[in-house]
């Protein structure tokens, strides 16, 4: 039987403490930015202390909302941010499954790079800056919206497809390829079927995101909920607003709770 | 011998692809797609891009202080709200909060306040304390907070529970469980996800000028609703390159990070 080691010796005056120098140097520079900020912006304590009762105020307007006004207006409002993610997705989704196979960089080396740079560039761009150049373009309406959402999902979903493409095990490519199929022929039977579910997966997501993006775009003249909300502000019927606010928070928990349960689905499968 | 060809499940599949067309066809006819239309206004379309090309760069200058703003709201709207967000986000996590119903209540919470985009708080806040700078870093805090505690608190439900457990065998309570054997776990991600939401809200603090809650917007809106179109490039020229730069940081921070 050997002796049980002796514990180390510790004193407990001369504990290691940790590393300050770094975390005590990146609190103080964010908050120097941080109250820096707030003096900038005439941010003062006065102005904080009226903030509470401001919200306050405004939410007790708030109430009793006006349901009549949200199942008359609001609701098809709501519909037609639905219909704008929707055909913004498809459209996302057909421009980018080509972009996303030529953006793969184990099968497209080359290609690949000018792919990433096509859907940084897209990813760059918010929609609603999009939707400000759509809208005189296309006239004002649902359409210039849903192009908008479009063109910048495809950034993204270019981006994630051509991931997963990555991840893939490509034993399968050869396997196609060394039987004499040609390399397309290996696109349709060996990486298509492998990477849809996930990819549709991701357009599902995509769709989720569009639908709250395509819900401000009417604040630029682009369809949707947005303008509904904006107007009713701005002309203080805090009652309309309510019923806005209560529509689109029920029906994107729907969609979301929808959208997610079919992902979780599509993936297990 | 060949293995039977495996035969694809036909009504599971006519049943989606039949949905997926009736939902595009409803879509495309709510919105009005029209081709012929789209012909039509695509001359105004091309004329309105000679329009805005070049970019008036003698308004640069003007656009520094704007710019700036945007940046100060989405400093604010980060700080105020990544602190927010921790408790939100440990309440939230399965394995750390006190009780079911709490758990619960946060959870919806946490919910809610995500299925509002950041202009519809930016209008409300718009609303509620006046135009202007103060309404937009309001805004982004709730925003800051919806995107930081989902992320955080799905973190912190994946971390190593022996460290928090030995610290409540050792007699600490829940609070000093949480702060010395929960959160530090979990630091790298904080950072990181802190800094995912700096990038957002300044993306976010572009826009919310547009409902007049402070920053470049609301030069963007004035120009656009004058039709200024080589300004309103240039504006968005400007807040291209801002948006790669603080892309570039906190890129470079996130990787020296990990």
């Amino acid at each position: 039987m050997t002796a049980p080691k002796p514990p180390v010796s510790i004193d407990p005056l001369k504990r290691p403490g940790p590393p300050i120098g770094f975390g005590t140097m990146v609190t103080f520079v964010i908050g120097v930015l941080f109250f820096g900020s707030l003096a900038a912006i005439g941010f003062t304590p006065d102005r904080l202390i009226e903030v509470p009762a401001g919200v306050a105020r405004v939410l007790s307007f708030f109430w009793p909302a006006d349901m009549a006004y949200g199942w008359d207006r609001v609701l098809p409002a709501i519909v037609e941010s639905i219909q704008i993610a929707w055909i913004g997705t498809i459209i996302a989704a057909i421009l980018s499954l080509p972009l996303a196979l030529i953006g793969s960089r184990v099968l497209f080396p080359r290609l690949a790079r000018g792919v990433k740079l096509i859907s940084a560039t897209a990813r760059a761009f918010p929609e609603i800056l999009l939707a400000i150049y759509f809208v005189p373009i296309v006239g004002l309406g649902a359409f210039a919206g849903a192009l908008a959402i479009g063109i910048s999902s495809v950034g993204m979903l270019t981006k994630l497809g051509a991931e997963v493409v990555d991840s893939l095990d490509f034993g399968t490519v050869e396997a196609v390829e060394a039987a004499g199929g040609s390399r397309l022929l290996a696109l349709r039977w060996a990486v298509l079927p492998a990477v849809l579910p996930e990819i549709v997966a991701h357009w599902l997501f995509r769709f989720e995101l569009n639908i709250r993006a395509s819900a401000v775009l009417g604040v630029v003249g682009a369809g949707g909920v947005g303008g509904v909300l904006l107007n009713t502000l701005r002309y203080r019927h805090f009652d309309k607003a309510a019923a806005v606010l209560i529509l689109t928070i029920l029906v994107v928990l729907l969609i979301d709770m929808l959208s997610g349960e079919i992902r979780r689905r599509i993936i297990r499968s | 011998m060949i293995p039977a060809r495996p035969s694809p499940n036909w009504p599971l599949w006519i049943g989606v692809v039949g949905f997926l067309a009736a939902m595009t066809v409803w879509s495309a006819y709510g919105i009005g797609f029209s081709a012929s239309e789209l012909a039509c206004n695509i001359a105004g379309g091309t004329r309105l891009l000679e329009e805005s090309w070049p970019p008036d760069f003698g308004f640069l200058p003007r656009l520094a202080g704007p710019m700036m703003e945007t940046v100060y709201i989405a400093i604010i709207g980060t700080v105020v709200g990544g602190i927010l967000a921790i408790p939100v986000a440990v309440l939230a996590a399965r394995n750390l909060t006190p009780n079911r119903p709490t758990w619960f209540v946060d959870r919806n919470f946490m919910n809610i306040l995500r299925t509002l985009p950041d202009l519809f708080w930016a209008m409300l806040f718009a609303t509620a304390v006046g135009f202007g700078p103060v309404a937009g870093a309001l805004a982004l805090t709730v925003f800051t907070v919806a995107v930081i505690s989902k992320l955080y608190s799905e973190s912190l439900e994946s971390i190593d529970m022996g460290l928090p457990e030995a610290i409540r065998a050792a007699g600490g309570n829940w609070l000093q469980m949480i702060q010395f054997g929960a959160l530090p776990q979990a630091m790298q991600q904080y950072v990181s996800y802190a800094l995912y939401a700096f990038e957002l809200n300044i993306r976010a603090s572009v826009v919310l000028g547009l409902v007049g809650a402070g920053g470049i917007g609301m030069i963007l809106e004035t120009q656009r609703a004058n039709f200024e179109y080589e300004r309103v490039t240039m504006i968005i020229l400007a807040v291209l390159v801002a948006v790669l730069i603080i892309e570039e940081i906190s890129e470079s921070i996130r990787k020296r990070l990990t």
